[in-house]
């Protein structure tokens, strides 16, 4: 039997150690979106519990992928992380962003609107955090130029990098989990995301516009401090410079054909973060891995855990029997269930412990409505596969919903703090709230035209 | 010799609400010995005289210095100016804002070697003495650890035994 057929077989009955896992799992959840304690300490040790209350066994939490973690999304993490660390110091994302600000010719809008494609693309290459944490430094600096309240550009510069990071498999973490669990490739998301993406992109420029574009004004001697910067002296290693690229462009082309070549998307990375650090010759790989966001790491580790728990004792079954029965086995209506819980419980809480959760919930959902499948099949069956990209639309774009509804919002909003221009929880939410709501309308629409309506 | 036969005995120093403005002007004026020449650096005391931080040259200079710019490469993307615009900008702040909070400090006993240690560990050029009764009681500055120590250099009968 695999482990898949054993998970679905498991007897579904409220004893002790369901009640004990469910307990330790909302206390864990409710802690987490308290933030009384770090959300990374409350995994660990919330895993720890499960663990020596029995309610896993170790072999389950560390090789079992039904109940453990998800060393697929764990590798390609890491790996990812060390690929761009390597790239940081060849100065290209700062050639990347002063470049993308001559682009807009000093004119504040028209930078605010290059900043944010451009922000988008990033980070749906890389993950978001990564790609605010690049631009929102160059968009402070930027503003300082031309005199203008950089808030409003900090502010589109996170909202833009959670639609970009939707598009991609690598784009945000709970694409890279939803991956994994469904057995999704690079270009099934190219394919079915994307595209929807991009058009989202294109409303997003004119909601801006029609918000900030007549607000932005700068005189014209400050414009020329933008036009003055020479973009090619960002570049400090122009060697390092070319091997990141190049290993880039092979980690890319791995992605999109890792489906075909049967590789996991984590082998890919992996094999391109050993090749980049042999390339950079370095002899002192520590601060290299030290700056692999480890917090991060453990924080999923954990989860997997503590999630791997509450679908053993079946808490996880039964949640997903109340969804059916609340959409009455209609996939339109289960999708759309999905996408706008997503959005809004994403808004309040992390996406990654809600989505976390919710895979192995549309995992036992499937097994409930096509108890013969398993396997693939089972995963990719044509009615899932749209509540799988619904789960991925709404989890990744709800975190535009609140300041806290998705990292790149937390970093963008420390960043701008510490450089003195605080922005509150709610102007945050005044300009968050309306763009999701606008993308999750457009993934609505999309989703029932091209999977209900057109069928391809 | 220990750090009091060194030090140069409190004369001035900066309130918590001070803006960086007039801290900036006490430290261009300050006494330094006998001469109105300027110091490099002036502890922060509190009400009660008790001292609550330090504001040297360095903490202006960060004053000035945008935090994004420490999260990148941008120093080749400034513009003439700017140092001078943030100066205006950081000029209503408050030395509380800006103080070194954390400010490593020695005893009246401590001896010169321990003085040389903070120094060398933790980069720094003064060294606020405190005194028996908690409050600090001088300055040690580098320049005067240097004098000891070219003193030591030349005279042989100088160290330990005296």
């Amino acid at each position: 039997m695999t482990h898949e057929a054993a998970a679905a077989a498991q007897p579904f009955v409220m004893d002790t150690a369901f009640w004990t896992a469910t307990v330790i799992f909302l206390m864990a959840y409710a802690i987490i979106i308290s933030e009384k304690i770090h959300k990374t300490i409350v995994a660990i040790f919330g895993a720890g519990l499960m663990l020596v209350l029995k309610i896993l066994e170790q072999h389950e939490a560390f090789h079992l992928e039904e109940f453990g973690i998800d060393w697929n999304v764990i590798f390609l993490l890491i790996s990812m992380m060390i690929i761009i660390n390597l790239m940081r110091p060849t100065g290209v994302f700062e050639y990347i962003a002063i470049k993308s600000a001559k682009m807009g010719k000093g004119e504040p809008f028209r930078i605010m609107a290059i900043f944010a494609v451009v922000t988008a693309v990033l980070s749906a290459l890389l993950d978001n955090v990564t790609t605010v944490l690049l631009i929102t430094p160059v968009t402070l600096l930027i503003a300082d130029a031309l005199d203008v309240d950089p808030i409003p550009y900090l502010i589109s510069c996170a909202l833009a990098s959670n639609i970009g990071g939707t598009a991609t498999l690598i784009g945000d973490p709970p694409n890279i989990m939803i991956a994994s669990k469904a057995q999704l490739s690079f270009m099934d998301f190219i394919y079915h995301l994307t595209p929807v993406v991009i058009l989202m992109m294109v409303f997003y420029i004119f909601a801006i516009k029609l918000i900030w574009g007549k607000k932005l004004k700068t005189r014209d001697e400050l414009k020329s401090r933008i036009m003055s910067m020479n973009e090619n002296e960002a570049i400090k290693d122009p060697v390092m410079l070319k091997k990141s690229l190049f290993v880039l462009a092979l980690v890319l082309t791995g992605f999109v054909f890792h489906g075909v070549l049967h590789f996991q998307p984590a082998t890919v990375a992996l094999f391109g973060a050993g090749l980049l650090l042999l390339l950079s010759k370095t002899h002192e790989p520590h601060h290299i891995l030290a700056e692999v966001e480890w917090p991060t790491i453990f924080f999923f580790m954990g989860l997997f855990i503590i999630v791997g728990a509450v679908v053993k004792v079946g808490l996880i079954k039964w949640m997903s029997v109340q969804v059916l029965e609340l959409t009455q086995g209609n996939m339109f209506a289960t999708s759309m269930v999905i996408m706008w819980f997503s959005a809004i419980a994403s808004a309040i809480v992390d996406n990654i412990p809600y989505v976390a959760t919710m895979n192995p919930l549309v995992a036992d959902m499937a097994r409930q409505l096509w108890p013969d499948l398993s396997g693939v099949e089972l995963l990719h069956h044509p009615d899932l596969m749209p509540v799988w990209w619904s789960l991925a639309l709404g989890a990744c774009l709800g975190g535009n919903g609140s300041a806290i509804g998705a990292s790149a919002n937390v970093i963008v909003v420390g960043m701008s703090e510490k450089a003195g221009k605080k922005i509150s929880f709610m102007k945050f939410m005044a300009y968050g709230m309306p763009i999701m709501f606008m993308t999750v309308a457009v993934s609505t629409v999309y989703v029932w035209l091209r999977y209900y309506i057109l069928k391809i | 010799m220990k750090a009091k036969d060194l030090m140069i005995p409190l004369q001035e120093y900066l309130k918590p609400e001070t803006t960086l403005k007039e801290a900036a002007n006490i430290l261009r004026t300050a006494k330094r010995d006998e001469e109105r020449c300027g110091v490099k650096g002036l502890p922060v005391l509190d009400a009660a005289g008790k001292m609550i931080g330090f504001l040297s040259m360095g903490d202006i200079l960060k004053a000035v210095f945008p935090s994004y710019m420490g999260l990148m490469n941008l120093g080749d993307f400034t513009w003439d100016g700017m140092v001078e615009d943030m100066a205006k900008k950081a000029g209503n702040k408050k030395v509380s804002d800006m103080m070194t909070r954390e400010v490593i400090s020695v005893e009246e006993d401590s001896s010169l070697m321990e003085c040389v240690d903070h120094m060398l560990k933790h980069n720094v050029k003064r060294l606020p003495v405190i005194g028996k009764d908690g409050k600090i009681a001088g300055i040690l500055y580098e320049r005067d650890v240097f004098f000891a120590i070219t003193r030591a250099m030349l005279d042989e009968n100088a160290g330990g035994a005296r």
